[in-house]
C-alpha cells in the first residue's frame, strides 16, 4: 500500500468523495442512470471506508462471532440504506428499508438492546406495511413520473450529505486519542461490568463459571462443595490475594506515572483529563468486584453458590441479559422518566387526534 | 474489537444516507423512508454511547425516538394523502406555492424517459393465431 | 392638606373652578347637550369671583405683609432642581385673581349671546374656561415653573381662541403667527428663569430666590441680563416693541376672546411677571430704562397706528398695545422711584385699563353683532340712535380710555404720569431720560384721546348707515349681551374713583405684597432715598386733562359729523403710514420671514440631496435581494438543501477550529 493512502484523512476524503459521487449517480433521473459505475464507486468508496475503520479504531479480532456479526449487520445496513435512497420505485424502497431495520435490530442486538430490537421490529414491521399500503393506494404509477424520477438537486444534495458524514468521522477521527489512551492495550472493551475485567480474566471466569455449574448440577454435596472449592481457588488465582491481579497490576504500573498524584489538580490537557478519570474508575470497580466476589464464594450452600454463578456469568460477559435488559429498562422508565413517558403518551394520542382530523374527509369539500 | 467508534461510524453514515435522500427524492413516502433511516442512525448512536457509559439511558433515549417516529409516521401519512387528494400525486415539487412574488416557478425541463412496458403473450381463444397483447398504456402521467 | 377654609384653600379652588368649567363644557358636548355649555363657565367663573372677593374682603383690612404660601407636594425633581406645586396668595395675586375672574364672567355672560348657535359653541366656552384656568394658576403660582406651566396655558388657549375659526385661512394664520412671535419671547422667559434659578441658589420658589438674591447679590451685569431675559417673555406676551404684531391680528377670533385677551387673561401675564420680579427691577437701573424706553416706545408707536386704523377692533387693539406700554413705562419707573408708586401704577392701570377695555370689546362685539359681523367702520355710522344702550356703554368706555377726568382711566394714567415725573426729578442714574419718556406719555395720552374719539364718533356719530351684511334690520343687542356692558360700564366710570383716589385703598393693599415690599426695602438699600408720600399733583392732572382735552377736541372737530373720512391734505403722508401701520408687517416679512424662507429653501435642497444618498444606499440591500430573490422559489426541499448546506460550513468551521 503507497504510504499517502495510509493518511487516515486522505482516505476519509477520497472515500466520501467517491461515495457522494457514486450516490449522485445512482440517483434517479430522467436520463440513463450510469448504474454499474455508480455501483462501483460507491462499492469502493465502501471499501475505503472499512479500511479507513480499521486503520483509526482497530481490527475487530478477538471474539469471532461478534465481529463477523457486525461486519454482516453494518455493511447490509448500509448498503440496503443505499438502495433505498436510490431505488426508482417506492414499493422496493419500502422493502430495502425493512432490511435496513433488520440489519440496524441486528447491531441493537450486539450493542445488548434486545428490547429495543424486538420493539423496533414490531412497530416498523407495521410503519412498513402501512407505508406499503400507502404506496400501493397512491403511487400506482406504470412508466415514469415527476416523484419517481427526478431527483432535486442530486448533486448538491449527495455532497451535502456525504459532507456530513464527513464532518462525524472527522470529528471521531480527532476524537480517538481520547478513546485510544483509556481503552488502550488490554483495557480495550465497551464499558460493562464485564468490560473491567480484561480478555484473558474473562475466559478464566467463564471456566470458574464452567466449574460452578458442575458443581451445581452434582446432587452430593461433597462433591459440589468440592466444586465449589475449585471454583474459589480458581478465582482467587485469577483476582490476586490483594484484589489486583498479576496482569493488570502490572497495567495499573505502567499506567502510574501517567497519572500523577489523583488528588492533586490534572494538567489541563482533556486527554490526560480523561484517561485519569477513567483509570480511576476502573480501579474503584474492580476493588468493589473483587469484594463482592470473594464475600459469595465464601458462603458453601446451595443458594449462595447460585448467587455466585450468577454474578460471574455476568462478569464473564456471557451474562442473562434479555430478562435483565426488559427488567432494568421498565425500571428506568417508570422511576426516572416518569414525566417524559407521560409526555410521549400525550403525544402519541395528539399525534392521532391530528392525524385523523388533517385526513378526514371533511363536509363540502371537494377533493 | 469493537469499539464505540466503529458503531458511531455505521450510524453517521446511516444518518448521512438518510440525509441524501432526504435532499434528492421527490416521492413523499420516499422522503418520510429517508427520515426514519436518519433516525435510525440516531437510534444506533444512543445505544453505542449507552452501552459505553454502561447505563441504560441511551436504550431509553431509543424508545422515546421511535415512540415520536410513530407520531411523524402518522401525522406525515395523514397530511401525504391530503396532498395526495389535492395533487393526484405525491410529487413533492407540486408544492411551491410560498415562493417569493415574481419568481418564476420551477419547472423540470428534461423530459421524463419512456418505459416501454414489459409486452407479456397472452393466449389467444383456441383456434386463433397468438397476437400480442394490448398496446402499452401510455402513462397517465407525461 | 388643604383646609378650604382658609383663604389660601379658597382662592386655589377658586382656581380650580374654571377648570372644571372646561371639564364639564367638554363633557356637555359628548352627551350633546353643548347648547348649555356656558353654564359651567358662567358658574364657575361666577363662583370663582365670588369666592376672590369674599377671600380679599377677608384680608383686605391690615397693615402686615400678607403673604400665604402652600405647598401641594412635588411635581418633578431632577438634579438639584425640586419643583412643587406651590401656591403663593398674596395682595397681587389676590387682585389678578378678583380682576380676571370678575371680567371673565361678564365676558362669558356676553359670550352666550355672542356666540348663541355657533356650531362650536361648547369648544368656545371649554377653551375659554381652559383659558381663565391657565391665566389663575399663573398669577397663583409661588414658583416660576408652575408660573411658565400657567404662562404656556395662557399661550396654548389664545392660539385655539384666536384660531376659533380654524376653516378661516387668516384666523389660522392670526393663530400660527399669535402663538410663534409670543414663543419667541418665550425663550428669552425660559432662559431667564434658569439663569435666576442658578443664581438664586437653586431654589425655586419667590421668596426663597429673591431672599437668596438680597443676601448674596451677585454681579449687576447678571442681574440686568435675568431682568432683560424676563422682560422678554413680557414683550412677547404683552405684545411690546418689537413683538407687538400678533396683537392686533388677533382679532381674528371672536370678539369677546379679545376681550378676554386684551383685558383680563393673556397680555396682563407680563405687567403681572414684571411686578411679580419686582425685587430684581429694583437692582438694575439699566433693565429699568430699558423697560419703560421700550415701553414708551410701544406708547407711542401703537397710538400712532391706531390713528388711522378703519377696523374698530383694530383700533382698540393698538389702543392695548399702547396702554401695555403705558403699564411698562410705569414699571421702568421701579427702582427709580419706590416701587410702592411705580408697581402699584402699573398695577393700577392694568386693573382700570381690564373694565374699560373690555367694555369696549364688548361694545365693539355688539356693534358687530348688529353689522352683521362688519366691524369696518366705513361701512356704517350714525348707530346712536340705533343702538342706544351700546352707544351709552361705549361712551362710558371711550371717556375713560381717553383719560377724561373723574373715570377710572384718568386716575390710573394720572398716576403713572405722576410716577414718571418723579422718576425724572429723582437723583438717580438715568433721570434726565424720564423726563423725555414724560413727554412721551403725555403726547400719547393725546393720541389715545384722539384716536378712542375718532372710532367713537365715526362709528356712532353722523348719518346712519348700516353694511348690506345687517339686511337692513339692524338692531340694539339682547339683554345678555347689555347686562354685561353696563356693569362694566359702571364699573370704568367708578371702580377708579373709589377704589384709589379717595381711599388709596388699593395701593395700601397691595403694598402689603412681599413683591413689593421687598423691592420696597431693596429700593432704599440702593438709592438712599427718603421715602416721599404720593401725593396728588394738580399740575400733572392738569396737564393730562389738557392733553385728553387736545385730543378730543380735535377728534371732535375732524370727525363729529362722523364718516366718512376726510383726511386733510397736509397730513396725508403721515395718515398713509399710519393706515399702514408703518409697513412694519412688510418690514418683519423682508428681514425675518424671506431670510428664514431662503434658509428653509437651502434646507430642503439639502434634504433632497440627503435623500439622494440614502436612497443610493438603499439600492444596495435591493441589488442583494434581487441576486437572493430566485433562491426563495417555494420548494421546501430546496430550503432543506439550502439549510443542510450552510449547517455544513458552520460545522466545518467549527470542527476544524476546534481540532487545530
Amino acid at each position: 500500500m503507497p504510504p499517502e493512502l495510509s493518511n487516515p484523512k486522505l482516505q476519509l476524503a477520497f472515500a466520501l468523495v467517491i461515495g457522494a459521487l457514486g450516490t449522485y449517480l445512482l440517483l434517479p433521473k430522467p436520463k440513463r442512470r450510469s448504474i454499474a459505475s455508480g455501483l462501483f464507486l460507491l462499492i469502493a468508496a465502501v471499501s475505503i471506508l472499512g479500511l479507513f475503520v480499521v486503520q483509526t479504531f482497530g481490527k475487530p479480532i478477538g471474539e469471532f462471532i461478534p465481529d463477523i456479526l457486525f461486519w454482516l449487520f453494518s455493511t447490509g445496513a448500509i448498503g440496503f440504506g443505499t438502495l433505498q435512497v436510490v431505488q426508482r420505485n417506492p414499493a422496493r424502497g419500502a422493502i430495502a428499508f425493512a432490511f435496513v431495520i433488520l440489519s440496524s435490530c441486528g447491531l441493537f442486538l450486539l450493542l445488548a438492546a434486545p428490547f429495543l430490537m424486538a420493539a423496533t421490529i414490531i412497530i416498523y414491521a407495521g410503519a412498513i406495511i402501512v407505508t406499503f399500503l400507502f404506496v400501493l393506494m397512491l403511487s400506482n404509477v406504470k412508466g415514469a413520473s415527476n416523484e419517481n424520477d427526478r431527483s432535486r438537486e442530486p448533486l448538491l444534495g449527495s455532497l451535502a450529505g456525504f459532507a456530513f458524514i464527513g464532518l462525524i468521522l472527522f470529528t471521531l477521527l480527532h476524537a480517538k486519542p481520547v478513546e485510544a489512551a483509556s481503552i488502550s492495550g488490554e483495557f480495550t472493551e465497551l464499558n460493562l461490568p464485564a468490560a473491567l475485567l480484561t480478555s484473558d480474566d474473562r475466559s478464566s471466569l467463564r471456566e470458574v463459571r464452567i466449574e460452578l455449574d458442575k458443581a451445581l448440577a452434582n446432587d452430593d454435596a461433597k462433591a459440589a462443595a468440592e466444586g465449589a472449592k475449585a471454583a474459589h481457588d480458581k478465582l482467587a488465582e485469577i483476582i490476586g490475594g490483594d484484589g489486583v491481579s498479576g496482569q493488570r497490576k502490572s497495567v495499573l504500573e505502567r499506567l502510574r506515572p501517567l497519572i500523577g498524584d489523583p488528588k492533586k489538580p490534572m494538567t489541563h490537557d482533556p486527554r490526560l483529563l480523561a484517561f485519569t478519570k477513567q483509570t480511576l474508575q476502573l480501579q474503584k470497580a474492580n476493588h468493589d468486584l473483587e469484594g463482592h466476589l470473594l464475600s459469595s464464594a465464601d458462603a458453601s450452600d446451595k443458594q449462595s453458590l447460585q448467587k455466585l454463578r450468577d454474578e460471574v456469568t455476568v462478569y464473564s460477559g456471557q451474562g442473562q441479559l434479555p430478562a435483565r435488559n426488559v427488567s432494568n429498562i421498565g425500571l428506568l422508565l417508570y422511576s426516572e422518566h416518569l414525566l417524559a413517558v407521560e409526555m410521549a403518551g400525550t403525544l402519541l394520542l395528539v399525534a392521532t387526534i391530528g392525524a385523523v382530523a388533517i385526513a378526514g374527509r371533511k363536509k363540502g369539500v371537494a377533493v | 474489537m469493537i469499539s464505540l467508534s466503529h458503531f458511531l461510524v455505521v450510524g453517521a453514515v446511516l444518518f448521512g444516507l438518510g440525509l441524501v435522500g432526504f435532499l434528492t427524492r421527490r416521492n413523499l413516502i420516499t422522503l418520510f423512508l429517508c427520515a426514519e433511516l436518519m433516525l435510525q442512525g440516531v437510534v444506533l448512536n444512543f445505544l453505542a454511547f449507552g452501552r459505553m457509559h454502561g447505563s441504560l439511558n441511551g436504550q431509553v433515549f431509543g424508545l422515546f425516538i421511535i415512540t415520536v417516529a410513530a407520531c411523524e409516521a402518522g401525522l406525515a401519512l395523514a397530511l401525504f394523502l391530503m396532498l395526495y387528494r389535492r395533487g393526484r400525486s405525491l410529487d413533492s415539487g407540486l408544492w411551491q406555492t410560498i415562493h417569493e412574488q415574481g419568481i418564476p416557478p420551477v419547472v423540470d425541463v428534461e423530459p421524463l424517459p419512456i418505459y416501454i412496458p414489459d409486452v407479456h403473450p397472452i393466449l389467444p381463444v383456441a383456434g386463433r393465431k397468438p397476437g400480442v397483447g394490448p398496446k402499452a398504456e401510455e402513462p397517465s402521467r407525461a | 392638606m388643604l383646609d378650604p377654609s382658609t383663604p389660601i384653600g379658597m382662592a386655589l379652588i377658586a382656581a380650580v373652578l374654571p377648570l372644571a368649567g372646561a371639564v364639564l363644557a367638554g363633557l356637555l358636548a359628548c352627551v350633546r347637550l353643548g347648547r348649555f355649555a356656558h353654564l359651567p363657565a358662567i358658574l364657575s367663573f361666577a363662583s370663582a369671583s365670588v369666592i376672590s372677593a369674599v377671600v380679599l374682603a377677608g384680608v383686605a383690612e391690615g397693615h402686615d405683609s400678607l403673604s400665604i404660601s402652600t405647598d401641594l407636594g412635588t411635581w418633578f425633581s431632577v438634579g438639584r432642581l425640586n419643583v412643587s406645586f406651590a401656591f403663593l396668595l398674596d395682595p397681587l395675586s389676590l387682585i389678578m385673581l378678583a380682576t380676571v375672574t370678575f371680567i371673565a364672567t361678564f365676558i362669558a355672560v356676553f359670550s352666550a349671546g355672542y356666540m348663541h348657535g355657533d356650531p362650536g359653541y361648547a369648544r368656545y366656552f371649554s377653551i375659554m374656561s381652559l383659558f381663565v384656568f391657565a391665566m389663575c394658576l399663573l398669577v397663583m403660582s409661588n414658583n416660576f415653573f408652575m408660573l411658565l406651566a400657567g404662562w404656556e396655558g395662557v399661550g396654548l388657549c389664545s392660539y385655539l381662541l384666536v384660531g376659533y375659526y380654524y376653516a378661516k385661512p387668516s384666523a389660522a394664520a392670526a393663530a400660527r403667527k399669535a402663538f410663534l412671535v409670543t414663543r419667541l419671547g418665550d425663550v428669552g422667559l425660559v432662559l431667564g428663569i434658569f439663569l435666576l434659578w442658578q443664581v438664586g441658589g437653586y431654589e425655586t420658589n419667590f421668596d426663597a430666590i429673591f431672599a437668596h438674591i438680597a443676601q448674596y447679590p451677585p454681579a449687576s451685569g447678571t442681574i440686568t441680563t435675568i431682568c432683560l431675559l424676563l422682560f422678554c417673555g413680557a414683550i412677547g406676551k404683552s405684545a411690546q416693541l418689537p413683538l407687538y404684531v400678533w396683537l392686533p391680528d388677533a382679532m381674528e377670533g371672536p370678539t369677546p376672546v379679545s376681550a378676554l385677551i386684551h383685558a383680563a387673561t393673556m397680555v396682563t401675564a407680563g405687567v403681572f411677571l414684571l411686578a411679580r420680579c419686582a425685587p430684581l427691577f429694583v437692582l438694575s437701573p439699566e433693565a429699568g430704562l430699558i423697560v419703560a424706553c421700550i415701553g414708551g416706545a410701544t406708547a407711542l408707536l401703537a397710538g400712532f397706528l391706531a390713528l388711522a386704523q378703519n377696523d374698530l377692533k383694530r383700533v382698540l387693539a393698538y389702543s392695548t398695545v399702547s396702554q401695555l406700554g403705558f403699564m411698562f413705562l410705569a414699571l421702568g419707573c421701579n427702582g427709580v422711584i419706590s416701587p410702592k408708586v411705580a408697581v402699584v401704577a402699573a398695577m393700577f392701570h392694568l386693573f382700570t385699563h381690564a373694565f374699560f377695555k373690555a367694555l369696549l370689546f364688548l361694545g365693539s362685539g355688539s356693534v358687530m353683532h348688529a353689522m352683521g359681523n362688519v366691524i369696518d367702520m366705513r361701512k356704517f355710522g350714525g348707530l346712536r340712535k340705533l343702538m342706544p344702550w351700546t352707544h351709552a356703554t361705549f361712551v362710558i368706555g371711550s371717556a375713560a380710555l381717553a383719560g377724561v377726568p373723574l373715570l377710572s382711566g384718568f386716575w390710573s394714567k394720572d398716576q403713572i404720569l405722576h410716577g414718571l415725573l418723579e422718576a425724572g426729578e429723582s437723583h438717580a442714574k438715568y433721570h434726565t431720560m424720564y423726563f423725555g419718556l414724560f413727554a412721551v406719555a403725555l403726547a400719547t395720552a393725546c393720541l389715545t384721546a384722539f384716536y378712542t374719539f375718532r372710532a367713537y364718533f365715526l362709528t356712532f356719530w353722523g348719518n346712519e348707515r348700516t353694511p348690506p351684511e345687517a339686511h337692513g334690520h339692524a338692531h340694539e343687542s339682547p339683554a345678555i349681551m347689555l347686562v354685561p356692558l353696563v356693569v362694566l360700564a359702571a364699573g370704568a366710570l367708578f371702580v377708579g374713583v373709589l377704589v384709589d383716589p379717595l381711599t388709596h385703598w388699593f395701593g395700601h393693599f397691595l403694598e402689603r405684597s412681599p413683591s413689593i415690599t421687598e423691592a420696597h426695602t431693596g429700593y432704599l438699600a440702593h438709592s438712599n432715598m427718603i421715602e416721599k408720600p404720593h401725593e396728588f399733583s394738580w399740575f400733572v392732572a392738569g396737564l393730562s386733562t389738557l392733553a385728553v382735552a387736545v385730543g378730543i377736541g380735535g377728534a371732535t372737530a375732524l370727525y363729529r359729523r362722523g364718516g366718512p373720512e376726510k383726511v386733510p391734505p397736509a397730513l396725508k403722508g403721515l395718515y398713509s403710514l399710519s393706515l399702514n401701520k408703518l409697513y412694519v408687517d412688510e418690514t418683519y416679512g423682508i428681514a425675518v420671514v424671506k431670510p428664514a424662507e431662503m434658509l428653509a429653501t437651502t434646507g430642503r435642497q439639502f434634504d433632497g440631496f440627503l435623500d439622494a444618498i440614502t436612497r443610493l444606499i438603499t439600492y444596495l440591500p435591493r441589488l442583494i435581494a434581487a441576486l437572493l430573490r430566485p433562491l426563495h422559489n417555494g420548494l421546501v426541499q430546496f430550503y432543506a438543501l439550502g439549510m443542510v448546506l450552510g449547517l455544513a460550513v458552520f460545522l466545518t468551521v467549527v470542527v476544524f477550529r476546534s481540532a487545530r
